[in-house]
């Protein structure tokens, strides 16, 4: 271990040496145990801290567990110095495999207990949980037995929180589970109740806790390996939940309490993708808007070196088994910033935010360290042996371990030494008014090299900051004094006490506002991992708030208490009076825009998504090109002046057809169409082209499966005539088209098409063909005076007249491509050059015209790929693909490399890379470590990389591209809308005040497990580029759901929003006709 | 001023002089031996696959067969004999030592058919300088004669759909189609080269030449053939409860698994072994040295043996991927026991037939061929694994007991395993009959 000593003005945490504090606790795991990781795999998972004013004098003391040490008390004698008591005080432990502990007043007698969770009956573990009951005289009784805590399970951590408000604190006991993890077993093992490793939920019932977990509806089964929990009123219906972090394949469980002495698991339902190994995690409001936020901690590594040297995500097809056959929910391996969506669901942040990678992390703690308003969070880190290096996994292991693979003998130590070091620095970031973090590692934290694992919080010097108290591997606790500038910053401080037995306020919410910013805090003391932070509640606030406006503290019997006109930098003792009552808190709604109609409207179309994987074929494309679809188009079909639906399918399926009657929608069977049913379809228009007064349909066709000349990838032109469609030709294209755009661009009277291609099915990486058709009389044929080209990956095009000269112009997006106008000079279609920015090449996915500003000429709205993601593009460091045959084998692949501290590094990790290239990779790169690290041109010759073409893309977010006299300037949106793709718009005066509105819908799955899913967009209203809103509060919440097409229609006197969804049934909204809350 | 030019004179002379005394160097069985030992470590390291593994035997045996038959009227060419081979280059000067040219190539094309080649640097360049040594002017001009040989030989691999293969779909799972093979634990892997059956056969005119019959039909029917082949491998386990017994002994010593991928929490280790082919190829090794065979017939051995494991792996795949048949581990968890764990572990492939028992049902008829019928031998292959030796009264001894030790293994159910073994045996038979690498001579001599 090596600790530099700082001055002070280095860091914003300084670091107490152990000689000057007292504190001289080092949780040292010796190397010749009887136990270690291979016998156990949470051997190097560490103590616990917890910190509490255990004598009432003020000033915190701290706890430390140790898993073979024993366990230590230090009482705060002020002035930074501590005192070891352990021995008078009693509190030692008995048990040889400590882990978790809490600070909380068990029997409500005003004085913190010490609770310390115990491994016991594997290996040589032996023990119980023990409870110190404080004597109020700096003496404890361990007194287990008598509240019926002492029992022996394979304990984490515990939490102690009031879960029947009947004013006493209960116990949640979180255990580990030792079940196989060799394989998966279907989601029912949580059903196995398992005494030893399954969670418990003990009842305060006075005198003694009860068990009662199976009636309040907790798991106990065995494959639970809980890491983590966090207490908090999610859903603030006034009853604490709680979150549970599972390592391995068990989901997280989201306990929401009922109110009823039960709580009902809904992971599912409010979280759209969880962590996979889920270790600590932590709480907090960290965007203001008063509903508590949720970090999961996991292992995924920021560093390019243990990046590609490290075990990754699973592969498709194991991700579809696990979620489809075995019942497991979408688990991915990194931190996930699971945002509260008011309580309704929660969307996850954490790529956007800069949090989602931080390595082997056990604990997260949300705290305005900096005092400057916004909470910033500290991560702790590191594990001694990293036994998820893939060269130890391949390669070395193998050698060690080949004669003397016997579990009874054991295995040879020297297999353990040459298990590569985990051993990574702590995080810390600091937050901001937006939902970026900043890492702050460097300059806030003195360098250091412990594995730490669990961490809590407290004001030590009654600074009013915040200090930190961590739990090391191998070395001694770190304690890091805070040097915040009391006089710059602000904070206020509030010891609680409610009423009852519940003297320290556990699950009080204390609600600051001040210049019209929320601040929400609750007080649960748990937190991180496996520790209890000091049970006050802190909060920091910018440094001109001398005072804040109010501060409504909500008691745990929701009675309330306002403190108005607060001075800032001071600590309150409040205690539970001057109370008023207030029901249960029902979130503000807005009237509900939209209503989910009851019957459809008698759509039943369901799109079913066929079995292809296209990583399955090309193994290296960044996204799949096969699951764009359905089309989907509306327009009167038979003539009858309403209007009918068309929704396409995907191959094998056939597309159906829906006409409007007075009762609502009816499916009619078009044979020509449905002759059709092998194409799958990706773009379909309904207009009148051969101008008989009757409307047809063109669908294009795609999908990745054909390629080729093969006749499913024909265009069709079905021509409405008196009750039918009847087929007609379309000039012969094989392109893979999904764009369809209309207008009479040559100024004959009739509609020419301009057919947009995406992709060449078995060549992805290429820039395909899109073309210009010419309307002869209802026939169309190949514009032989011009032509697009090869004008990008098209995703989406409209025909508007820009510069207003009578004649249509065209602008055409699509991926790794900028957005392309064709200025229209009397039928000639003319490429414009300097009106859209030169590197605004994007992974675009829709675009609409849209006057935003309200200056009377035309933006445009582009959906784009969101920030949300892996992938980072700038205009500086552009995201970056190469298309070539590199191992010369006949067939072209992509690489997609991107920008990492000014080096490019391929985005795939070596065993990725090579199964499709192995040869080319394996004999190169015969370890991991010879790959990982290295730039592009290391691992791809550079005269290959010269040879090949290169696409990038300059810009992830969605925005605006804002017209200006003719010139386009772009305008990302906030945050909100970058948290997901944007894929569908649609236009209409949604909320009848004579203005019309956009509506983006989003989302889209198909990247491989290592990219997660893009799921967190639940759709949104743009009025004006400062005026956009989340459609949840209207009642449209279309998080989760891969949206396609967006379409409002007219039936029966209302308007109804048509929702079409990949791999999913079309939705219908009834639109209602309140305005929107400005 | 003459003087210089005299003594370089001198110098000239001394040195061709040398050369001249330069005795040839001699080439033993046991340097080949050697070169595919090293060749197999690498490998084992390397983690190939079995079928990827048996066609880096089998390129570089034939390369040095070639080079033997061209110079040894006992041995005929294959060129002609396996699929697509021409007739490889005659040496353009004197003075080639046609044993050191065989060895040359077959050193070359195995290095760079593994990945970690300065793995097989280490060995290969001692040897090499050591040639070198013992006669510059010899090794220069063979080494010359064996790179073209060895281009030869690679442009004719190179044709073999090997590359083409590397890009095609990977296996498809679809877990709705109850009899239809699944990843299996701990790694969940995906299926291991599933369009093997488009890499050309050597003597095979397909890969479904030897196709064999169909597994029976999928059920979990009480009573039907199938469910009675699975219950017979739940059983088998279950009734094998020593770690002692003769069946874990079999099955063990037959695993023959060059990935076994062991998970503990976040640990997770790998033991490997060597491939069924590279097991063949040491009983080759075995009985090359019980015979005290010279360098030309181990040569030959080791490539008549690697032909037929080879076309016995093309064969199998075929049928692998037709029948796409799910292993029994996938179908005891999931309805009888969700904690049965089959003593070895079930290898990333679909389970009809086995592969081991295709292997070694074609291997030992190729080796009874070259080396007789009773030919009892003790087999030392997995000494370096920490298995024992086990004693065989012959080839196809060896080869029944790994067939059934698949079933004592818990991944492969009766009927993969008889059908396998046949299929194996006709195949072998077949490349037996085919290929007639010794001359009449050779073969009246013997007998």
């Amino acid at each position: 271990m090596i600790l530099l000593a700082c001055k002070k003005e280095d860091t914003l945490f300084v670091y107490l040496e152990p000689e000057k504090s007292g504190i001289e606790f080092a949780n040292i795991l010796d190397t010749d145990d009887t136990v270690n990781i291979l016998d156990y795999l949470y051997y190097y998972n560490g103590g616990g801290v917890s910190i509490g004013d255990v004598n009432n004098d003020g000033l915190p003391d701290i706890y430390l567990s140790g898993n073979r040490v024993p366990n230590k008390l230090y009482l705060n004698k002020g002035g930074l110095r501590f005192e070891d008591i352990t021995e008078t005080a009693g509190v030692s432990g008995t048990g040889n495999w400590n882990t978790g502990t809490v600070m909380a007043d068990v029997n409500g007698d005003g004085y913190l207990d010490i609770f310390v969770s115990a491994v016991s009956g594997i290996h040589d573990f032996q023990g119980h949980h023990e409870l110190f009951i404080n004597q109020g005289d700096l003496t404890f009784k361990e007194m287990s037995e008598a509240y019926n805590l002492n029992l022996e399970s394979y304990g984490t951590h515990a939490a102690f929180f009031d879960y029947d408000l009947d004013g006493d604190l209960d116990l949640y006991l979180l255990n580990h589970a030792v079940h196989t993890q060799e394989s998966y077993g279907d989601v029912s093992l949580r059903d196995q109740r398992n005494p030893k490793t399954g969670d418990r939920l003990m009842r305060n019932d006075g005198d003694h806790f009860t068990d009662v977990s199976e009636a309040a509806g907790i798991y106990g089964g065995i494959n639970g390996f809980g890491l983590g929990i966090a207490v908090s009123d999610f859903d603030k219906n006034g009853y604490p939940d709680l979150y549970i972090g599972n390592d391995f394949h068990e989901d997280d469980y989201f306990y929401l309490n009922q109110g009823d002495g039960t709580f009902k698991e809904s992971v599912k339902a409010h979280f759209k993708h969880i962590s996979r190994f889920s270790m600590g995690n932590d709480v907090a409001d960290i965007n203001h808007d008063g509903w508590p936020d949720l970090l999961s901690l996991d292992m995924l590594p920021e560093k390019e070196i243990p990046l590609k040297a490290s075990e990754g995500d699973d592969n498709v097809q194991m991700m579809k088994l696990r979620t489809q056959k075995l019942g497991y929910h979408y688990q991915f391996t990194r931190n996930m910033l699971q945002l509260n969506r008011g309580g309704e669901f929660f969307t996850e942040a954490a790529l956007h935010s800069g949090i989602a990678a931080t390595d082997w992390s056990w604990s997260a703690l949300f705290s305005d360290f900096n005092q400057d308003g916004n909470q910033d969070l500290f991560i702790a880190n590191g594990i001694p042996k990293r036994p998820n290096d893939l060269d130890y996994i391949r390669f070395i292991s193998s050698g060690e371990i080949k004669a003397s693979l016997n579990p009874a003998k054991g295995i040879d130590k020297e297999a353990l030494d040459r298990m590569p070091s985990g051993t990574v620095p702590n995080y810390i970031f600091e937050g901001s008014d937006s939902l970026f973090f900043s890492d702050r590692s460097n300059t806030w934290l003195p360098k250091e090299t412990t594995n730490a694992t669990a961490a809590a919080y407290g004001d030590l010097d009654l600074d009013g900051d915040l200090d930190l108290v961590i739990n090391n591997v191998n070395a001694p606790a770190t304690v890091l004094i805070n040097q915040t500038d009391q006089k710059a910053t602000r904070f206020l401080k509030l010891k609680l006490k409610a009423n009852g037995k519940n003297s320290f306020g556990t699950g009080t919410k204390v609600t600051a506002y001040s210049n019209g910013k929320i601040y929400f805090r609750e007080l649960y003391p748990v937190r991180g991992f496996q520790s209890s932070s000091e049970p006050f509640v802190h909060i920091g606030f910018p440094g001109n708030v001398a005072e804040i406006d109010s501060v409504l503290i909500t008691w745990p019997d929701r009675s309330e208490t306002l403190l108005r006109d607060v001075p800032t930098n001071t600590t309150l003792k409040t205690v539970q009076q001057d109370t008023y009552e207030r029901g249960v808190e029902t979130p503000l709604r807005n009237s509900l825009l939209f209503e989910k109609s009851k019957n459809n409207l008698g759509i039943d179309y369901v799109h079913t998504e066929d079995n292809y994987v296209d990583f399955n074929n090309h193994k290296l494309i960044p996204y799949q090109v096969s699951d764009r679809g359905p089309a989907f188009a509306s327009g009167d079909l038979n003539g009858d002046g309403k209007t009918d639906l068309f929704f396409g399918s995907s191959r094998y399926f056939p597309s159906k057809i829906y006409l409007q009657n007075e009762d609502g929608f009816t499916e009619q069977n078009f044979d020509a169409v449905a002759g059709d049913s092998i194409s799958e379809d990706t773009g379909a228009l309904i207009l009148d082209f051969d101008n008989n007064g009757l409307n047809d349909l063109i669908t294009t066709t795609g999908g990745a499966h054909f390629f080729g000349k093969a006749a499913p990838l024909l265009d069709h032109y079905y021509a409405g005539e008196a009750g039918m469609l009847v087929k007609k030709q379309l000039p012969e294209s094989y392109q893979n088209n999904n764009v369809i755009a209309a207008a009479d661009y040559d100024g004959d009277g009739d509609l020419d098409l301009f057919l947009g291609s995406h992709t060449n099915s078995d060549d992805f990486g290429v820039l395909p063909e899109s073309v210009f058709l010419l309307n002869e009389k209802g026939v169309f044929r190949e514009d032989g005076k011009q032509q697009p080209g090869s004008v990008g990956m098209v995703t989406d095009a409209v025909w508007q007249d820009i510069n207003e000269d009578g004649w249509p112009d065209l602008l055409v997006v699509g991926e790794w491509m900028s957005p392309v106008l064709f200025m229209n000079e009397k039928g000639s279609l003319k490429r414009a050059s300097s009106v859209i920015p030169d590197k605004l090449n994007g992974l675009w996915q829709a675009v609409q015209p849209f006057d935003i500003d309200d200056d009377g000429d035309l933006d445009f709205i582009l959906g784009n790929w969101g920030s949300n993601t892996k992938f980072r593009a700038t205009e500086q460091a552009p995201l970056r693909m190469y298309h070539h045959d590199f191992d010369k084998n006949g067939k072209r692949e992509t690489i997609v490399t991107q920008e990492h501290n000014g080096e490019y590094y391929t985005f795939d990790g070596l065993d990725h890379l090579a199964s499709q290239m192995p040869t080319l990779m394996r004999k190169k790169f015969t370890r991991y470590r010879d790959f990982a690290g290295k730039p592009i041109h290391e691992v791809i010759d550079q005269s290959l990389l010269d040879q090949a073409q290169k696409l990038e893309v300059h810009e992830l977010r969605s925005g605006i591209l804002l017209n200006e006299e003719g010139i386009f300037k772009f305008i990302p949106f906030g945050e909100d809308l970058q948290l997901a793709p944007i894929t569908a718009f649609t236009l209409q005066d949604f909320n009848k005040d004579g203005q019309p509105e956009v509506l983006a819908g989003g989302n889209y799955f198909g990247v491989r497990p290592y990219h997660g899913r893009f799921d967190g967009f639940p759709g949104a209203l743009i009025t004006d580029i400062d005026n956009v809103h989340l459609t949840h509060e209207y009642g449209l919440n279309l998080s989760g759901k891969a949206i396609r097409a967006l379409d409002v229609i007219e039936f029966a006197g209302d308007s109804y929003l048509v929702v079409t969804i990949n791999n999913s049934e079309a939705e219908i909204y009834r639109i209602n006709n309140p305005k929107i809350n400005e | 001023m003459n003087k210089p030019i005299v003594i370089l004179v001198t110098v000239f002379l001394i040195l061709q002089s040398c050369s001249r005394n330069e005795a040839p160097i001699a080439i033993r069985a046991d340097h080949f031996h050697q070169s595919v030992d090293e060749t197999v470590e690498v490998m084992i390291h390397d983690i190939f696959s079995p079928p990827v593994a048996s066609r880096i035997f089998a390129y570089p045996n034939i390369a040095a067969y070639e080079i033997i038959a061209l110079d040894d009227a006992n041995y005929n060419s294959l060129a002609g004999q396996v699929n697509g081979l021409t007739p490889i280059p005659e040496p353009e000067e004197e003075g080639v030592n046609m044993d050191l040219a065989a060895m040359i190539a077959h050193m070359q094309l195995s290095k760079s058919l593994i990945f970690s080649e300065e793995k097989l640097a280490t060995y290969q360049d001692s040897v090499l300088n050591q040639w070198q040594k013992e006669n510059s002017s010899e090794f220069n001009k063979t080494k010359e004669y064996a790179e073209k040989v060895v281009a030869h030989i690679r442009d004719w691999m190179d044709k073999d759909n090997y590359k083409q293969t590397r890009t095609m779909p990977k296996f498809t799972v679809r877990s709705e189609e109850p009899g239809r093979w699944q990843p299996t634990p701990p790694a969940y892997m995906d299926g291991i080269e599933p369009h093997w059956n488009k890499i050309r056969p050597f003597t095979l005119d397909s890969a479904s030449q030897f196709k064999p019959a169909p597994p029976a039909p999928f059920s979990m029917e009480e009573g039907s053939e199938f469910h009675k082949e699975l219950m017979e491998v739940y059983e088998v386990g279950n009734k094998i409860t020593s770690d002692e017994s003769e069946e874990v002994a079999i099955a063990q010593f037959w695993d023959c698994n060059p990935y076994v991928s062991v998970t503990r929490g976040h640990l997770m280790f790998a033991t490997k072994k060597i491939t069924p082919g590279a097991h063949w190829i040491g009983i080759c090794k075995i009985a090359c040295k019980q015979t005290d065979s010279d360098f030309r017939k181990t040569v030959m051995a080791y490539t008549k043996t690697s032909i037929a494991i080879a076309d016995g792996f093309i064969s199998c795949w075929d049928e692998k991927y037709r029948s796409n048949l799910i292993r029994p581990e996938t179908l005891i968890n999931k309805y009888i026991d969700d904690n049965w764990k089959p003593i070895l572990q079930t290898p990333p492939f679909p389970e009809y037939t086995s592969g081991h028992s295709v292997v070694s049902g074609a291997a030992s008829e190729a080796l009874t061929s070259v080396f007789g019928e009773d030919f009892a031998f003790d087999d030392d292959t997995e000494l370096p694994y920490g298995l024992p030796v086990r004693s065989f009264k012959s080839f196809r001894n060896a080869a029944e007991e790994a067939a059934i030790s698949r079933m004592y293994g818990g991944i492969h159910y009766r009927m993969a395993i008889e059908v396998g073994l046949d299929q194996g045996r006709n195949l072998g038979d077949y490349v037996v009959e085919n290929l007639d690498m010794q001359s009449e001579e050779t073969i009246a001599e013997k007998e």
